[in-house]
């Protein structure tokens, strides 16, 4: 008899669970309402963490849901379509177009300012000294764009030296191991191995090349056209984001909800927002104007592309055109 | 005679030597740990600057290796200047125990940094529920189907097979998969415990099934038992016992699969924690939060155990005492 109760009460449980798993379909087709836009540990788009705070978006009156991902998790969440927009680097907005998840740039966040570095360890003075040695860093990303754009500026170029595919994670212990001349890294890690390896410097950084690495907010078209009113909402928001963070009155509160959102405290945040130099919309404006070179959006983007198709990330060259949109800042 | 007490071969020890040995499994790693923390000459390779001296890329609170720092002491030496100053310490991703348990306990004193931040309880708790969710459901199929074939052989030979195949691909490998079907809360989540835990489930449960005395299943088959009544009188109470234990050692591989799974989609549950903590070396948080997954995980299998003895009086293994 115990058995035949244990049964029923089976049943039940089962039935329960069916009912619980039909409610959470019902929940996600409802949640399908606020736009809904993935960004992650970076401080141009921990910045947005200030406008969540502050009620901005209310404010505004648009519904917007921020979820906060690790950074190859937020772009596989886009490309799924499972996100209306995500935070990314302009050349990872390619290659997530490349992969079939289309998406449009719509606002430039900000371009890295330092954040990115090659570090040599001590004794390695320049790139220079870099001919013939090895450098580690993953293949394909922003930092082995950083340091062609650095060799051809020292004169030099890739057969000069001899990539390792390194994690980025990974650098400040391949770094301190020895074996190599140099490493490739952003933020927090390439501070990490500078303070593993006593003597060990930034021999070219992000700063030498504003404007090599651009943070966007791209987002999926389709939203782009059948909600266009909001986004132009999200767009005036961010405004008011970096003016926030950039005035000397109200930057220490904005530090404080940033630094919160990644586990840190506010001083040990500050670093990293320095070398981060976010646009504000007007300059945003300026950098999203056609033309050749590191100081336009345009510009850049097509060297990534360039770069991203020799490398073979991808095969076919980017239409930039469809990538960029830039009547919502013009607005 | 003590010497046989203590090592003779497969017999129990008596309860008080066994809680003894059992406090010292703790004890004995805490010990080493805390040695190698606290006694310099043991292991200590790095130095933490104090005072940087007159080492111009020195600054409080660096850690550099041991040999760096003696350099740098015998440059500053001969060529005069402030000397530099430092303690002998550890490398970072090793904290003394400690600041482990100041962690531990800060932990879950602090309240969330942001507005939509959530305090470290709340966290654990998106982490049981992945996890309950991802085992009952893995077990709502797997159970039956592992009784099922390990019962008829035709059951076993139509399934058996592609579960063996399918147990050896990688659960995380399908976390992009499992977004793009499931959104990005906890559903690719829970499906990832599932994959991990599913097919060796049913595996194991077969197995088990498969060792049930066949005199039994004999006997009542002679009495002219169904096949339905074989299953709900025979098989079932014969291999609950051990299907329980399968289930204990089954929820803690369940366990195993959740920073994977929680890696997938947002960042949630007790890997959020960790991840972050880990990205910016606050090791001592790292090793705070890995601390309370295995009280959970443990202190769940206690309380399993415990019940498994009241509920299955006549079982021997689990009362050999």
């Amino acid at each position: 008899m115990s058995s035949s109760s244990g049964i029923t009460g089976f049943k039940q449980l089962l039935r329960r669970t069916v009912l619980v798993a039909g409610l959470g379909l019902a929940m996600v087709v409802e949640a399908a309402q606020p736009i809904k836009i993935g960004y992650s540990d970076w401080p141009g788009w921990v910045a947005w963490q200030v406008a969540i705070e502050k009620g901005w978006f209310k404010e505004a009156g648009v519904d917007v849901k921020f979820e906060w991902f690790d950074y190859a998790a937020s772009m596989t969440a886009f490309s799924a379509g499972k996100i209306d927009a995500v935070t990314v680097t302009n050349g990872d907005a390619l290659v997530t177009a490349a992969g079939g998840a289309k998406n449009v740039m719509i606002i430039v966040t900000d371009y890295s300012n330092g954040n990115d570095m090659i570090v040599g360890k001590p004794g390695i003075k320049s790139l220079k000294d870099l001919k013939g040695k090895k450098v580690g860093l993953e293949i394909g990303l922003v930092e082995h764009l950083l340091l062609l754009n650095g060799l051809e500026k020292a004169g030099l170029n890739e057969a000069d030296v001899s990539i390792v595919n390194t994690p980025t994670n990974e650098t400040p212990q391949a770094l301190a191991s020895g074996s190599l001349a140099a490493i490739g890294a952003w933020q927090p890690n390439s501070g990490e191995a500078m303070k593993r390896v006593p003597g060990a410097k930034p021999i070219y950084t992000s700063a030498d090349e504003p404007g090599l690495i651009y943070d966007v907010l791209t987002v999926n078209p389709v939203s782009l056209s059948t909600r266009r009113a909001d986004w132009e909402k999200i767009v005036k928001v961010w405004g008011k984001v970096v003016t926030y963070i950039n005035d000397p009155k109200t930057q220490p509160d904005a530090v404080k909800i940033m630094a919160g959102r990644v586990g840190l405290k506010p001083a040990a945040y500050l670093p990293f927002l320095k070398g981060t130099r976010l646009l504000t919309l007007e300059e945003g404006k300026q950098v999203m104007v056609k033309a050749d070179g590191f100081k336009s959006l345009y510009g850049s983007t097509k060297i990534v592309d360039d770069f991203n198709v020799k490398y073979g990330i991808y095969k076919k060259p980017q239409d930039l055109d469809k990538a960029i949109d830039t009547s919502l800042v013009n607005k | 005679m003590e010497t046989t007490a203590w090592f003779a071969a497969r017999q129990e020890l008596p309860p008080n030597r066994r809680k003894l040995l059992a406090i010292g499994s703790f004890v004995l790693p805490i010990l080493i740990w805390c040695l190698v923390s606290y006694v310099p000459f043991l292991w200590h390779p790095m130095v933490r600057i104090s005072d940087p001296g007159a080492v111009d890329y020195f600054q409080a609170d660096m850690l550099v290796d041991k040999a760096v720092f003696q350099a740098e002491l015998e440059t500053v030496q001969t060529q005069g200047g402030a000397l530099p100053v430092g303690e002998l310490s550890n490398p970072i991703y090793l904290p003394p125990p400690h600041k482990v348990a100041e962690a531990f306990y800060t932990g879950f004193t602090t309240p969330p940094a942001s507005k939509d931040g959530l305090w470290l309880h709340q966290s654990l708790w998106q982490s049981i529920q992945v996890i309950f969710w991802g085992f009952l459901l893995s077990s709502l199929v797997a159970v039956p189907l592992g009784v099922l074939a390990g019962t008829y052989s035709a059951v076993s030979r139509l399934f058996e097979p592609f579960i063996e195949f399918f147990r050896y691909l990688p659960a995380p490998a399908f976390g992009a998969l499992a977004v793009a079907v499931l959104g990005i809360y906890e559903g690719p989540k829970i499906a990832i415990i599932f994959i991990g835990t599913f097919f060796q489930q049913v595996l194991i449960i077969s197995n088990t099934t498969r060792k049930l005395d066949y005199a039994l299943l004999e006997a009542a088959l002679t009495l002219g038992t169904s096949r339905l009544k074989l299953l709900r009188h025979v098989v079932i109470p014969g291999i609950l016992p051990d299907l329980y234990r399968d289930q204990r050692i089954l929820l803690g591989w369940a366990w195993t699969y959740l920073i994977v799974a929680e890696l997938i989609g947002t960042s949630s549950g007790i890997t959020w924690f960790i991840t972050q903590q880990a990205r910016y070396e606050h090791f001592e948080n790292v090793y705070a939060a890995i601390l309370m997954i295995g009280i959970i995980g443990l202190g769940t299998d206690l309380v399993l155990a415990w019940l498994g003895k009241r509920l299955f009086p006549w079982d021997k293994p689990a009362n050999k005492q």
